[in-house]
């Protein structure tokens, strides 16, 4: 630290309490957050796991729900898309183990 | 979790309604099958004897559903509701069957004798080639086959996996994040000498750090002279993150801490000056406006001690440049000896009074962050910081530099009114073009109107003109 006290006048204190100015934290547009790919993908996955009852899909789905609820940033937003991407997957995983087996995914 | 319950419900109640019309839709389904079963069947009987030995294979083997859903329909009325028939079709069937024709079968003796022991010997019913189709029909509680059981403990070991990794990711972040903290920002750090104001909050034991996403950390100074604010955003790798961290062991990132100082408008002459690895320094040139409008990449200097060679440096003019890298910079960092000790976690620095944005004078600077138990290899890249917010505050251009550099940025002052004013102009022509475009298609519509109007009246005074004469005609 000797290095940035270089000449006499900047060795007195550098700090300036008068001028503080406390922090106040830039309001973030929400287009402006990076775009939530997980939540989206959860979303695509789940739906073709309800469509075409393919329960890898929505475990998946389920699995990118968990990631995009780890990387939530802002509260309300996110977690729009996040609850209907877990329905998606829930749907999917219900009417896949307790659904009935029906005729069509046979053909 | 309320949110979670709530939307756990509604998935169950939207299951039970599709569970209850796919139920019920099956049973049409079948039925109709079914009938078309028996009639050809029927038909087949008509040609010779054998045949019904041909028809029992055919519907076992290759489609089992439809005669199990068929099957539900007759015996529904007799049977409670709760002995699905789906589960052995393939024994109903034959119960359904012999009561019409096929009593003469002596294999089917067994099964055609009442529904309730064909169910109980169905599941070692040697026909039914395909246990998991005729099991998986309503409650999961039957055991499947094992490799159906792959997806889902792959699956749940992946969550599992992921919630343990989110929360000792997320610790690791922290800690990370604090150690940096405590090591620059507590009582006589480097920080602490130089700001009077630390801490994202007010008053004197506010949090050092503000936590903006499990591995976003912000750390706020202010108080100083010559700038208004410093603040630091550390972006960690997402450890928290399971994909993220697998993704990342093949394309390896860094811990990163980038610094925006905050200069006061009167403190920072015209500086545009920049500096980063040469690759690094490449894209800056390309990708930043001011850097692109502005800088230029200065060549070695002869008969001088330059920065190291692994680092490009841009500027305005080559007087900035030369008074940026001082001697105390290339002898801590930046010189030949020093960088190869000290740089490796340099990334960049931007200093620029031409940022696009709220604040235009400021000064970055990007460092990697080292791991916890390093922390120490950084002190002389953070104490950069103040050195140049100093120099910085400290510089003044001479008057012939100061001349050039006005006259660039009057220019660019000069274009960027000239775009904003081509900008209002074509939203004003837009504007205009639309009005008209409307007033246009309203006059359309009324000289249609009119026009209308014109013709009707036109044929009605034709028809007046007409009618007389047709009538003297007549009157003659």
């Amino acid at each position: 630290m000797s290095h940035s006290h270089g000449n006499a006048s900047s060795a007195n204190d550098p700090r300036q309490p008068s001028m503080a100015k406390p922090y106040t934290p830039r309001p973030v547009a929400p287009e402006d957050l990076p775009v939530d790919y997980s939540g989206f993908i959860a979303v695509i996955l789940g739906v073709t796991g309800v469509m075409f009852r393919y329960k890898i899909c929505s475990w998946l789905a389920i699995i990118f729900c968990a990631q995009s609820l780890a990387n939530m940033r802002n509260l309300e937003n996110d977690l729009k898309q996040i609850s209907m991407a877990m329905m998606f997957a829930i749907m999917g995983l219900v009417t896949n183990y307790l659904g009935p087996n029906r005729p069509a995914t046979k053909k | 979790m309320n949110p979670s319950v709530s939307i756990f419900s509604i998935a169950l109640i939207a299951f039970l309604c599709l569970h209850h019309r796919v139920h019920g839709s099956s049973h049409f389904e079948g039925f109709d099958a079914e009938d078309d079963d028996v009639f050809d069947d029927s038909t087949e009987l008509h040609h010779s004897l054998r045949p019904p030995l041909v028809t029992q294979s055919e519907s076992t083997t290759l489609d089992l559903e439809p005669p199990s859903e068929s099957d539900y329909t007759p015996t529904s009325k007799s049977d409670p509701p709760s002995q699905t028939a789906s589960k052995k079709p393939s024994s109903i069937s034959f119960d359904f069957w012999d009561e019409d024709e096929f009593e003469g079968l002596p294999e089917d003796d067994k099964t055609t004798d009442s529904p309730v022991i064909s169910e109980n010997t169905s599941p070692a019913d040697p026909q039914t080639p395909d246990p998991e189709s005729a099991s998986d029909a309503l409650d999961s509680a039957i055991p499947k086959k094992k490799p159906s059981y792959t997806v889902e403990i792959v699956c749940v070991s992946i969550l599992i996996a992921y919630a343990i990794n989110y929360f000792t990711g997320k610790r690791e972040n922290e800690n990370l994040a604090l150690t940096w903290a405590s090591k620059f920002g507590l009582k006589d750090t480097i920080f602490e000498k130089n700001f009077s104001l630390l801490g994202v909050g007010e008053g004197e034991d506010s949090p050092l750090l503000l936590k903006e996403a499990t591995n976003v950390f912000k750390f706020y100074a202010s108080g100083r002279r010559y700038c208004h604010g410093l603040l630091a955003t550390m972006e960690l790798k997402s450890r928290h993150d399971l994909i993220s961290r697998l993704f990342n062991s093949v394309v390896p990132c860094k811990d990163e801490i980038s610094f925006e100082v905050y200069m006061n408008d009167d403190a920072m002459d015209h500086i545009v000056f920049a500096m980063a690895r040469k690759k690094a320094a490449k894209t800056m040139l390309k990708e930043l406006r001011d850097l692109q409008r502005f800088g230029g990449l200065v060549p070695v200097p002869f008969g001088r001690k330059w920065v190291s060679e692994e680092l490009a440096v841009i500027s305005e003019s080559k007087e900035v440049a030369g008074d940026m890298i001082t001697e105390v910079v290339l002898d801590q960092v930046f010189g030949d000896k020093s960088f190869e000790k000290f740089g490796k976690n340099f990334l960049s620095l931007h200093f620029s009074d031409q940022h696009p944005g709220k604040h235009r004078k400021m000064l970055l600077f990007k460092f990697a962050l080292p791991d916890a138990k390093h922390m120490d290899d950084m002190v002389r890249l953070v104490a950069l910081i103040p050195y140049y917010i100093d120099l910085v505050g400290r510089y003044r251009l001479s008057s012939q530099a100061r001349n050039k550099t006005e006259g660039a940025r009057q220019k660019a002052a000069h274009e960027a009114y000239k775009e904003l004013e081509n900008v209002r102009q074509e939203a004003l022509l837009r504007k205009k073009a639309e009005r008209k475009k409307i007033l246009e298609e309203a006059e359309a519509k009324l000289s249609a109107e009119a026009l209308r109007k014109k013709e009707a009246k036109e044929r009605a005074r034709q028809m007046k003109k007409s009618m007389p004469k047709v009538k003297m005609s007549r009157g003659h």
